[in-house]
């Protein structure tokens, strides 16, 4: 059982880390930050929801979507490359200028929507390695305390893979 | 004085790194991996010469080419390529931790075996008539037919729910139709 | 009418975004889910197929140059992709390649390791070997590497058996340890040159001091030497080829050494051609040494894919001598080398995946590939028989084949500039491959059936999937046939293309056109920074 503090600390921490993951996202054209690092600290919110409540209620809630994940933030990533084709070059710059009621102007282009491509693909992979992390030294945990002796080798006992884990992150950023 | 430490420091990461993978455990493998790819990040570091207090990108452009005149500005190129290869190196110590980790609760073990050691053996090295002196040098040995589409063996996949595991077997039995 | 250079994009874009669709709706496929990935892939494998024809025939048939500056940023500051003969030619037959293994991958790959995200990875791996061949900088060719590593690993353990993690951890180590040199390679010409624009290296590396070219030939020798396992440096490959599903394997053996192999041509070629002379005697040994080691080890071996995976390091030093050789002729005859390796290259790759993917038959037929627990298929498989026997007499080198016309050219310009010591050894090696063919052969399709030790899968017993496995193999060995019959053209068209990828000029005036980025000048080893304009949009 998870102690009360993490439990309390869970609580205030996760909108915390999700909201400056965000503006991370959003100020990292000019300024430090980006997709890989807001990926990074809205997956740490994560791992602090698996640290808290276990990783099989995590698993349970946004587990099914960890792959969607890595592929909309792919197709996001491509696609913000693709419209850069109208323009005569691939992954050219286009840059749109809205004029918002309550946020005043907004220059919003593909670098920006290339971003959360990769924002989305880090979440994705990052997460879904920490709960396949978890898994796995759960599942091993508990095979060491069901048999002493080691497994023999035409008997893998296989719960283990998660297969998650394994898009390239080297292909964005 | 300061690329003389981060000589020293580069250097000193890649001696421990290979130190530890050249042993046979395999953490210390994971390590040592980490610890090259630290060594090899703060050498892409170096490689943009070390400058103090300089910006590198001009947010005052009418100011740009006198400043770029006037001193060195700092190189912003390699905190690119470092992030970049931080980012893979991330990515592939997450899957060799996995793949470790696998492999220890599957043979219990933290040793890494030798491939060739079967090679090795006593007397004619092309007789290969009696091949379970392999199987037994080499216990992890290549087994084709247990490898693959042996369902009963991936005892603790996932398992599917019952659609899913009808078209397991339709696969199998070739009902399935193919595109 | 000059084709739009962002075709180039197409060869990468195009397996990844299909790879990204397949992963998105990887959760809804329910029941129709694989046959929806099969559909999809197979769509962007035809898709990268004819865009590499007519790059193909752009860039190797009329000399074009193609390149694109991504996001219309000039060459150094930018991303640059360049595509000419010598890399569209690889495009051209990884293109078919993958294509040609997707139907025996369909047919053999089991339910468990398509749920796992086979058909993605596959995408992935393509699209990374074709970036590897497409790249501009070294820096990108660094990520496409490790794009390519990162798919290869996870297909190589793909499933998790015991002996796949075993061999993973092996194949992992040792892939890293070569990106490592690669990447230190990355960060010493940055830091000494001040680029890592192919062209800008290119430019400025006769201008460094010769410390700095040895060090960065040797580091790049040992970073790409490693990925295309050459003599020291193979260790990974003969400890991991063997345990994945034949499929994997097959596309393996067709396509990660050779990424390292035109690397190798790529780097050496374009940076250095004076060290290609000066270090002619230390090459021609590696690949002497290569092709020996390569022949004698897959003579030592048990099961007929670690045989094959010997013979891929053996075909290695060829690919190598004819590198060596590459600017030692006369005058009229540079590039006979190169060309004669990129023809051998082209034979390589299509017909070892031919040959591994009936190895897999056979394996998947007997149940084993332990040749001493197999034989006498003959009976049972006379039409895999046959394709197997004609696809090893091609990886030997008998004439009606693309093996012979690549052997003989590669063998021609050795003697021609009198290295006898390794045309003697490449004679030997080849001798050695053919009896290790024949061995293969004789011993899984000669003598009594022997009764499969356990009874072969249930994939087998249906015809569709059969033919799904054996035709490729036919195909890529009529291919073989093909290049063999039309050697001639053949070897023209690859002699067109060395003697283009060895045109230094005219690569650093394509990818930077203009001379405003010549802003940085080199100064003995620092450099000061003079005027900047850059083509900011």
């Amino acid at each position: 059982m998870p102690e009360l503090y993490l439990r309390f600390l869970n609580r205030i921490l996760t909108p915390v880390l999700l909201l400056l993951s965000l503006y991370l996202l959003l100020r990292g054209h000019n300024l430090p930050g980006g997709g890989f690092i807001a990926g990074l600290m809205a997956a740490a919110a994560f791992q602090l929801q698996i640290l808290s409540r276990g990783h099989d209620r995590v698993r349970r809630t946004i587990g099914p979507y960890l792959n969607s994940g890595i592929g909309l933030g792919l197709a996001i990533a491509i696609c913000s490359g693709i419209v850069g084709l109208l323009d005569g070059f691939f992954f050219k710059g286009v840059w749109f200028s809205l004029n918002l009621p309550l946020l005043g102007y907004l220059k919003i282009g593909t670098p920006v929507i290339f971003d959360l491509g990769v924002f989305l693909v880090v979440v994705s992979v990052a997460t879904s390695y920490l709960l396949g992390l978890s898994r796995v030294s759960d599942a091993a945990a508990l095979l060491r305390r069901d048999t002493d002796s080691p497994v023999p080798p035409d008997s893998p006992a296989s719960v283990l893979w998660d297969a998650n884990v394994e898009t390239g992150p080297g292909a964005d950023s | 004085m300061t690329s003389l430490l981060l000589a020293v420091a580069v250097g000193s990461l890649f001696a421990s790194g290979t130190y530890l993978i050249m042993r046979r455990g395999q953490i210390k493998l994971i390590l040592g991996l980490a610890l090259l790819s630290h060594g090899v990040n703060l050498l892409l570091f170096g490689s943009g010469r070390l400058t103090e207090g300089r910006p590198p990108i001009f947010l005052d452009k009418t100011g740009y080419a006198e400043t770029i005149e006037l001193n060195l500005p700092a190189d912003p190129l390699p905190q690119a390529l470092i992030l970049t290869a931080i980012v893979i190196s991330f990515g592939i110590t997450a899957f060799v931790i996995v793949l470790v980790n696998r492999r220890h609760t599957v043979t219990q073990t933290d040793y890494v075996h030798g491939e060739f050691v079967p090679l090795l053996r006593e007397g004619d090295p092309f007789d290969f008539s009696e091949s379970t002196e392999i199987d037994q040098h080499d216990w992890l040995a290549y087994e084709v037919d247990e490898v693959y589409d042996n369902d009963e063996l991936l005892t603790g996949s996932p398992s599917f729910p019952p659609s899913e595991q009808d078209e397991s077997t339709a696969m199998e039995e070739d009902q399935y139709k193919w595109p | 009418m000059a084709m739009s250079a962002n075709l180039l994009a197409v060869p990468v874009a195009a397996p990844l975004l299909t790879a990204a669709l397949i992963l998105l709706f990887a959760r809804w496929g329910g029941r129709t889910l694989i046959r929806h990935q099969i559909a999809l892939t197979t769509l962007a494998l035809c898709i990268n197929l004819v865009v590499a024809v007519l790059l193909f025939r752009a860039a190797a048939g009329q000399g074009q140059r193609f390149v694109l500056q991504l996001g219309d940023w000039s060459a150094p500051f930018g991303i640059t992709v360049y595509g000419d003969g010598l890399s569209t030619t690889l495009l051209l037959l990884t293109a078919l390649v993958a294509l040609a293994v997707y139907p025996f991958a369909v047919a053999t790959i089991d339910y468990h390791r398509a749920r796992m995200g086979f058909h993605p990875l596959y995408l992935f791996l393509l699209m990374g070997v074709n970036g590897a061949f497409l790249a501009g900088d070294l820096f990108n060719l660094y990520v496409f590497f490790e794009v390519l590593l990162m798919a290869s690993f996870v297909l190589l353990t793909i499933g998790a058996q015991p002996a796949q993690t075993n061999s993973g951890i092996r194949y992992v180590v040792l892939n890293l340890l070569a990106s490592t040199v690669f990447l230190v390679a990355a960060g010493i010409a940055y830091g000494t040159l001040g680029t890592l624009n192919f062209a800008q290296i290119a430019e400025r590396l006769p201008l460094a001091s010769p410390a700095v070219r040895t060090v960065f030939a040797g580091l790049l020798l040992v970073g790409f030497g490693s990925k295309a396992a050459i003599f020291p440096l193979f260790f990974w490959l003969p400890a991991s080829y063997h345990t994945p599903p034949p499929a994997v394997t097959a596309l393996f053996g067709g396509l990660l050494t050779k990424v390292g192999v035109y690397t190798l041509f790529r780097s050496f070629t374009l940076f250095f051609p004076e060290l290609l002379l000066s270090w002619q005697p230390t090459l021609l040994t590696i690949a002497g040494a290569t092709m020996l080691v390569g022949a004698l080890g897959a003579l030592a071996q048990p099961g007929i894919r670690r045989v094959l995976s010997f013979h891929i390091i053996s075909h290695v030093g060829f690919m190598l001598m004819g590198l060596a050789v590459a600017l030692s002729g006369n005058s009229l005859a540079v590039g006979f080398g190169l060309g004669a390796a990129i023809i051998y290259l082209c034979h390589h790759m299509i017909i070892k995946t031919a040959l591994i993917m009936a190895g897999g038959a056979v394996e998947l037929y007997m149940g084993s590939d332990r040749l001493a627990s197999i034989g006498g298929l003959v009976s049972r498989q006379p039409l895999l028989a046959f394709l197997f026997f004609m696809a090893a007499i091609s990886l030997a080198g008998v004439p009606p084949f693309s093996g012979f016309v690549s052997k003989l050219s590669l063998l021609q310009i050795t003697l021609d500039t009198r290295h006898w010591v390794v045309a003697g050894v490449s004679v030997f090696a080849s001798l050695l491959t053919m009896m290790n063919m024949m061995r293969l052969w004789r011993e899984s399709f000669w003598g009594d059936y022997s009764r499969p030790s356990r009874i072969p899968s249930r994939i087998l017993q249906s015809r569709a999937r059969q033919q799904l496995m054996l035709t490729p193999v036919a195909l890529l060995v009529l291919l073989s046939l093909a290049l063999g019959i039309l050697g001639e053209p053949a070897f023209r068209l690859s002699m067109q293309v060395a003697q283009q990828a060895l045109d230094r000029q005219a690569y650093i005036e394509a990818v930077s056109p203009s001379s405003q980025v010549s802003a940085l000048q080199i100064h003995s080893h620092t450099f000061e920074v003079e005027t900047v304009s850059t083509t900011r949009p």
